[in-house]
């Protein structure tokens, strides 16, 4: 029987995760077995070392810090405020306790028995899911899983009353046809139109007798290359057809289909047994397909993209893919994934934008039209993780001219980054407040100049030196000749063969901000002590991230992998010693740029500054356990690079 | 004066007043440190002010022990009384009541619940005194457990023992008063469970208090009151 004691216990924990996620009954059941237990500030609930008690705890009211001690002395792991539950090996492992809790502000503790819960823990998944994804506090000291965190969070949300529909949840939502339309090379076109206008479908795939793709004709190709052409429909359907054809394989996933589909503007995807064109076809995805399935979709907005330079659309058109991205962020679609579509679109954007800025000066700048150029975008955009509009950061590297054409030159790149500046503006983007833009004459240079840059960051690493380096290391060629682009790198790993001791600075300038304990009430914890309302999650965890990443890419000499996540999981293939913690950095990473522009969305900003108040109990705990990653990558970095020695 | 010389023979003692009685005989050595004591905080809505007319409308409790709320042995009890439906009813909101009990029914229950423990309440003797009145008809005067008053202890702790009620402002001692200063929540106060509750949360923060102050077992506790 319940009564008004155990309803107020009751009340009390159903405010929390995990006792949130428990239906009356249960909830019953746990609220008349705690015990209540009252600690003056001083005062110790647990010792590290001592056997796991019967029961875990969850704080009612004051604070508590979970402290690990060891030969370097004590270390507060994690502060646990109102609702933080703690203790939970016991639970878990039956271990004996790894941090000791101190009571810093005296506190009102639940105890909960671990007898009462095992029993729900087994029969509910979403409580199962959330003690195993490592969200009760102290439980990043067991280094945990954190594509669990990210699956739990997604898990745990849809109770929260989310009935959107979820169209990456179940691939196989997404229809294709496993019936292929298809003929023999030597068919006649006419033919060929007449069998895909029986099947009514717009594309039809020539095969070999053994059931292998030669090629593929669509309803355009019939207009463009048959009737504009002029060719007769009784030649042979080999001679207009689309061939080699590009193929993978069903099991692929959807998304990597998808991104396929959208980095080869195909509209008909083929699909075979093992995904060459050696191997039977097995199905059809075409974007008729995908786009029944989605609205807003990427190739609707990339297609929409394509076919118009008029800068009015084009903002309209970016302004949808930013729904499209807040639909994909909160659904948990895969971060490679949208990184990946928002990166395309926002490529697309610059080279219509350089299309339309190179038209405008084709007629007073004839002698520069042969002059190989390409354009450079730089930070997020550069790492091909710029999910929102964030600051532009560009730049134009060119060939080098003969002398007489020189001023020329720069005068007519400098217009031309201008040009694609001011559109990229128009289109929503915000200017980089240090004026690395395309529009900056000093960052508009022949490739030797370029060189001389990146030979006398690396030679003189002031930190002013290093700064520009975070920024200007990350370039990729969105636009124009890429030899170029490949060029410069080339010289810049030599420059840094040349000067190892470059790293050592480079490691020290990715040492420079600790990430914070974690949250408790309204204040960000830092290990130094300090509180600030606002967490700058861009500059307190991503940012370390991303130096860490590319200070390591430096040192194996990686080329070619921009992505923050991905840097993580090349450098987890390599150093196979040290692969789950590049693992979680890279799941850490992602996790914070969902938050961050989740963030951003929900409050039109660039969602750099999170007001920890904004939080629910879960993402803190999630943000605070991609903290964990950041620490430990630091520790390794300090030791092999010997900063403490370099210091001195 | 001991519970005996009350004892009035015209009652047949009944078994669980015998079982009662017989488990308060053990005495509770002084010395007994006070995370080792059994607690039961206790707390009761009535019909009015006067233990002579009025009745107990609910009782509601809750176990200290190890210097833990137990929450599993949370109890709240409903006898039926003379006269329910009176003004504190409408006033406490106990019209509808659930699950009422008989007079006998609730002894019966109550008996065995307190068994030995030290009774804790907020006023306790007003508590005590509706209580024992509900028990003269069963052959019992007097609950023979000993007791204490969160309120005498409130004032011994903050005042010193020394301490003459008589020129402390009774009103800072309130149940209501010692909350807000102890930061207990009173979110839903004039249940008698919901009181009992709270009780207890400001009887284990004195308890701190009185550590402090080297009141560190039985002896020590019950002393001067």
């Amino acid at each position: 029987m319940s009564n008004v004691i155990v309803n107020r216990v009751a009340e009390f924990l159903k405010r929390f995760p995990p006792f949130s996620f428990l239906g009356d009954g249960d909830l019953t059941r746990v609220a008349q077995s705690v015990a209540v237990q009252y600690l003056e500030q001083g005062e110790i609930l647990f010792q590290q070392g001592e056997a796991a008690r019967p029961h875990f705890f969850i704080l009612k009211e004051g604070i508590i810090h979970l402290v690990e001690t060891s030969q370097k002395g004590e270390e507060i792991r994690e502060v646990c405020d109102e609702g933080d539950v703690f203790g939970v090996l016991a639970l878990l492992g039956k271990r004996p306790y790894l941090l000791t809790s101190k009571v810093i502000e005296n506190s009102l503790i639940y105890a909960i028995p671990v007898a009462v819960f095992e029993k729900i823990l087994e029969e509910n998944s979403r409580v199962a899911l959330f003690f195993a994804a490592g969200f009760a506090a102290g439980q990043v000291v067991v280094r945990q899983d954190l594509s669990q965190g990210q699956k739990a969070r997604s898990e745990l949300k849809k109770a929260s009353g989310d009935h959107s529909l979820l169209i990456f949840s179940d691939q196989s939502a997404v229809n294709f046809s496993e019936k292929v339309l298809n003929c023999p090379p030597e068919t006649s076109i006419q033919s060929a139109a007449k069998l895909m206008a029986e099947a009514q479908v717009s594309s039809i795939v020539i095969c070999d007798s053994q059931d292998f793709p030669l090629g593929i004709l669509t309803d355009k190709d019939l207009r463009s290359r048959v009737l504009a052409s002029e060719i007769s429909p009784k030649n042979p359907v080999s001679q207009v057809m689309t061939s080699p054809v590009i193929t993978r394989k069903k099991q692929d996933g959807f998304s990597n289909l998808y991104l396929t589909m959208i980095r080869h503007r195909l509209h008909h995807l083929v699909l075979t047994g093992d995904g060459t064109d050696k191997s039977p076809v097995c199905g059809i995805i075409s974007d008729h397909d995908v786009f029944l399935s989605m609205g807003n979709s990427p190739a609707v907005l990339i297609h929409g993209l394509m076919n118009t330079q008029e800068v009015g659309e084009m903002r309209k058109i970016r302004d949808r893919a930013e729904q499209m991205l807040c639909y994909y962020l909160e659904n948990e679609v895969s971060m490679e994934f949208v990184a990946s579509v928002m990166t395309e679109i926002n490529d697309v954007i610059i080279r219509q934008a350089l299309e339309i800025a190179k038209t405008e000066l084709k007629a007073e700048y004839p002698e520069m039209n042969s002059t190989r150029f390409c354009f450079l975008s730089m930070g997020s955009e550069g790492r091909e993780e710029q999910l929102l509009r964030t600051d532009l950061d560009n730049a134009i590297l060119y060939e080098d001219v003969a002398e007489g054409l020189q001023s020329k030159a720069a005068e007519y790149f400098l217009k031309l980054g201008e040009g694609v500046v001011e559109v990229l503006l128009a289109c929503g983007f915000d200017p980089c407040p240090g004026k690395i833009m395309a529009s900056n004459p000093e960052w508009i240079q022949p490739l030797s100049v370029w060189k001389n840059y990146f030979s006398d960051w690396i030679l003189h690493p002031s930190p002013e030196a290093l700064m520009k380096v975070s920024i200007f290391f990350d370039f990729r060629s969105v636009a124009g000749s890429n030899a170029l682009a490949a060029e410069l790198s080339d010289h810049i790993y030599q420059e840094i063969g040349k000067k190892q001791i470059f790293l050592n600075f480079l490691a020290q300038n990715a040492m420079k901000n600790p990430p914070p304990l974690g949250f408790f009430r309204d204040f960000v914890v830092e290990k130094s002590g300090e509180n600030r309302d606002q967490f700058d999650i861009k500059l307190r965890a991503m940012l370390p991230l991303t130096d860490l990443a590319r200070l390591l890419v430096l040192s194996h000499q990686i080329v070619g992998i921009n992505n923050t996540f991905q840097r993580f999981e090349k450098l987890a293939e390599l150093e196979s010693s040290n692969s789950e913690l590049y693992s979680q950095a890279g799941k850490a990473y992602e996790i914070l740029m969902r938050m961050r522009a989740l963030e951003g969305l929900q409050n039109k900003n660039n969602g750099r500054y999170i007001n920890p108040k904004s939080l629910g109990k879960l993402q803190r705990q999630l943000l605070k356990n991609a903290f964990a990653p950041i620490s430990e990558l630091q520790e390794i970095v300090n030791i092999r690079f010997q900063l403490d020695y370099f210091r001195r | 004066m001991s519970w005996w010389e009350f004892w009035k023979p015209k009652h047949e003692r009944l078994e669980f007043i015998r079982d009662f009685l017989a488990a308060n005989e053990q005495t509770i050595p002084g010395i007994r440190s006070i995370d080792q004591l059994n607690f039961t905080v206790l707390d009761t809505e009535t019909t009015g002010l006067d233990p002579s007319r009025d009745s107990i409308l609910s009782f509601g409790a809750v176990k200290v022990s190890e210097l833990k709320i137990q929450i599993p042995t949370a109890v709240e009890w409903y006898p039926l009384s003379e006269n329910t439906g009176g003004k504190t009813a409408q006033i406490h909101g106990l019209v509808d009541i659930p699950d009422q009990i008989s007079k006998e029914e609730f002894v019966r229950r109550l008996l065995p619940y307190l068994g030995n423990s030290i009774l804790v309440g907020h006023h306790l003797g007003f508590d005590l005194e509706m209580i024992n009145r509900q028990l003269s008809d069963f052959g019992l005067d007097q609950l023979p457990n000993a007791g204490v008053d969160t309120l005498s202890l409130a004032i011994r702790l903050e005042h010193g023992p020394q301490a003459d009620q008589n020129r402390i402002k009774m009103g800072t001692y309130s149940l209501d008063a010692l909350c807000e200063r102890y930061g207990i929540d009173t979110d839903d106060r004039h249940t008698a469970a919901g009181d009992a509750f709270l009780t207890a949360q400001l009887f284990l923060k004195l308890l701190k208090v009185a550590e402090r102050k080297g009141i560190i077992n039985y002896r020590d506790l019950i002393k001067n009151w």
